[in-house]
């Protein structure tokens, strides 16, 4: 008996990681219908012309070294929680005293008329990545339809463009990345893509995939056809709480957990884009898929599966455009949502190449955008994260030099001078 | 698992005069060159400790090795690791420029690099010096304002 991973990305290897923190000596066994543990991230890199080894996230040896054992190439369909089993597809038993669910999301698919047809594609896994790219040089594609313009479309329509194929994002909003950052930011991401040759469809969405069994074009609700030789549905993705459920593990918008990482059943946690988790900025339950949040989720349910009993500080956004040669990075919210919120902005974007932007609620940061010159922006995160009171130094929070000599002294002496920077250090201030 | 044993540098605002000695000594020990001028002019590397000012109150701040890192939380392309001996660190060979660590990191620590062609782009931070025994910044800081010392 030992602990069992379902799932073998970032909150699976932030779970390992936990676990032997504290435990080295219990076998670790690490299920997985995939065949190697890789970046998920990093799969866009593929249309780059990255080898599949360039994606690798961790190597034989870190499992080796781990003493974890891999069960690869097959999937887990359920879970009984009295005989505390696991049941692969292959029918094999795997046993746990400790079971951690990380079988992470899944792209969302609208049910759009045509849209099972050969040559439409989702881009969140690496296998169908490989096959997208395949089916592109073999059918030697030059259109592609890009539906959504989230982190993930953006970045296939950015990587083909550059390629030299003709690609159309359609939005169903007014503008790319709409739900991630302020309207500014969008419009100069979407300057940026422009430059490469993307085309941008606002206020559109796909009504019907054309095309015998092969898709030829798109047809949207304005009547527009555009000519496709592939497309790729990129509009967000849902938690896989399938396996959760045969152990009857409550789920909401995603697995229910405490903060020890722990779901409604006795001895399973889970972690990483299946749960659902506490966004510390508005205090509310939800999914917040990002790769970050899901390693520090498997180390802390790892950690308290070895038997300590940690609290998770909670998520919050944090996006990297991480394609662009100009970076763009936002934790917390980027827009105010009602009139409640003050916001500051040093837009320098036209001379000077940088845009930066924060959200501050009664005093506290609780967003920022930075677009152009990100060096120490993380000071930032940890002011939404810490909740530190920044009312007198707010008009700094916008300026490129600022840094630790901006913040109240005590902070600096606690970090700096007594070294409190242990996982439960972080936590709000009081 | 016990207290690790870790030395790091810890900056003393008290006794920093913002020379900035110790951003001219850090790229000179990471240059190909180790001179301070063509580090910085020719080889284009930028320090990896920052000398911050504000009014009378400055202070020179690096990686701080945190015992909880959050860059390597963030870290997607298996860049940073945590080793042995508590130190963190950031394969720049590696590390594919997702400025997640620059995002995370409490401290402003690690930095983005990004070459003038934009061939090349990766985080760097604070090494400790690795193989060189010693960090050059404290050996450069002329009052004591930097000192290498176990971790409390």
């Amino acid at each position: 008996m030992g602990y069992v991973i379902v799932g073998n990305s970032a909150a699976a290897v932030g779970c390992i990681t936990g676990i032997r923190k504290v435990d080295k000596e219990t076998p670790i066994t690490v299920i997985s219908y995939e065949d190697f543990c890789y970046s998920k991230p990093m799969i866009g890199d593929i249309l780059d012309g990255a080898p599949r080894e360039h994606l690798t996230y961790r190597d034989k040896s870190f499992f080796e070294k781990n003493r974890v054992q891999q069960i690869l190439g097959h999937r887990a369909i359920s879970i009984n929680p009295e005989s505390k089993v696991v049941v692969l597809d292959s029918n094999e038993i795997v046993p746990y005293s400790k079971l951690l669910i990380a079988t992470g999301a899944r792209p969302f698919i609208p049910p759009i008329q045509g849209v099972e047809k050969e040559g439409v594609f989702t881009f969140t896994e690496l296998s169908e990545a490989e096959r997208f790219n395949s089916y592109l040089t073999e059918k030697g594609a030059q259109e592609v339809v890009v539906v959504g313009s989230g982190f993930i479309g953006l970045e296939v329509a950015y990587f083909l463009a550059k390629r030299g194929l003709k690609v159309s994002v359609v939005e169903l909003l007014e503008r790319s990345l709409a739900r991630a950052v302020d309207e500014r930011t969008s419009r100069i991401v979407e300057s940026l893509l422009r430059e490469v040759g993307v085309k941008f469809l606002f206020n559109e969405s796909v009504s019907e995939i054309l095309g015998e069994e092969k898709v030829s074009s798109v047809k949207l609700k304005s009547g527009k056809i555009l000519k496709a030789d592939g497309v790729v549905i990129a509009v967000g993705v849902r938690p896989n709480v399938e396996l959760a459920q045969t152990a009857k593990v409550k789920v909401n918008k995603g697995i229910e957990v405490s903060t020890k990482m722990e779901t409604s059943v006795n001895d399973i946690y889970a972690a990483g884009d299946c749960i659902e988790c506490i966004d510390i900025v508005d205090n509310t339950k939800k999914s917040i898929p990002l790769f970050p949040l899901a390693f520090e989720q498997g180390f802390i349910a790892g950690l308290n599966m070895a038997g300590r009993g940690v609290d998770y500080l909670g998520g919050l956004v944090l996006n990297s455009l991480k394609f662009l040669p100009v970076p763009v990075l936002n934790a917390g919210l980027a827009s105010p949502p009602d009139s409640s919120y003050e916001v500051l902005v040093n837009d320098k974007f036209e001379e000077r190449g940088f845009y930066r932007k924060v959200v501050l609620k009664e005093g506290r940061l609780v967003g920022f955008v930075a677009v152009g010159e990100i060096d120490r922006v993380g000071i930032l995160t940890n002011l939404i994260r810490q909740k530190i009171d920044v009312s007198s130094i707010k008009e700094r929070l916008v300026e490129l030099d600022f840094g630790l000599v901006d913040l109240p002294k005590w902070w600096r002496e606690e970090k700096l001078k007594e070294d409190r920077t242990a996982y439960k250090d972080w936590r709000a201030v009081k | 698992m016990g207290k690790r044993k870790l030395m790091k540098v810890y900056p003393i605002e008290e006794n920093c005069i913002s020379c900035r000695y110790c951003e001219v000594a850090c790229t000179m020990v990471h240059s190909a060159s180790k001179d301070p001028v063509k580090a910085y002019k020719l080889e284009g590397l930028l320090p990896r400790a920052t000398v911050e000012v504000k009014g009378a109150v400055s202070l020179s701040l690096m990686c701080r090795h945190c015992k909880h890192p959050f860059c390597f939380d963030s870290c997607i392309s298996g860049a940073i690791q945590v080793g042995e001996d508590g130190k963190v660190y950031l394969d720049e060979e590696r590390c594919v420029g997702c400025w997640n660590c620059v995002l995370v990191c409490p401290f402003g620590a690690a930095h983005p690099f990004i070459s003038d062609n934009e061939k090349k782009r990766h985080s760097f931070k604070c090494d400790l010096c690795g193989d060189r025994g010693f960090p050059a910044c404290v050996e450069a800081c002329p009052n004591r304002a930097l000192v290498y010392d176990f971790e409390r």
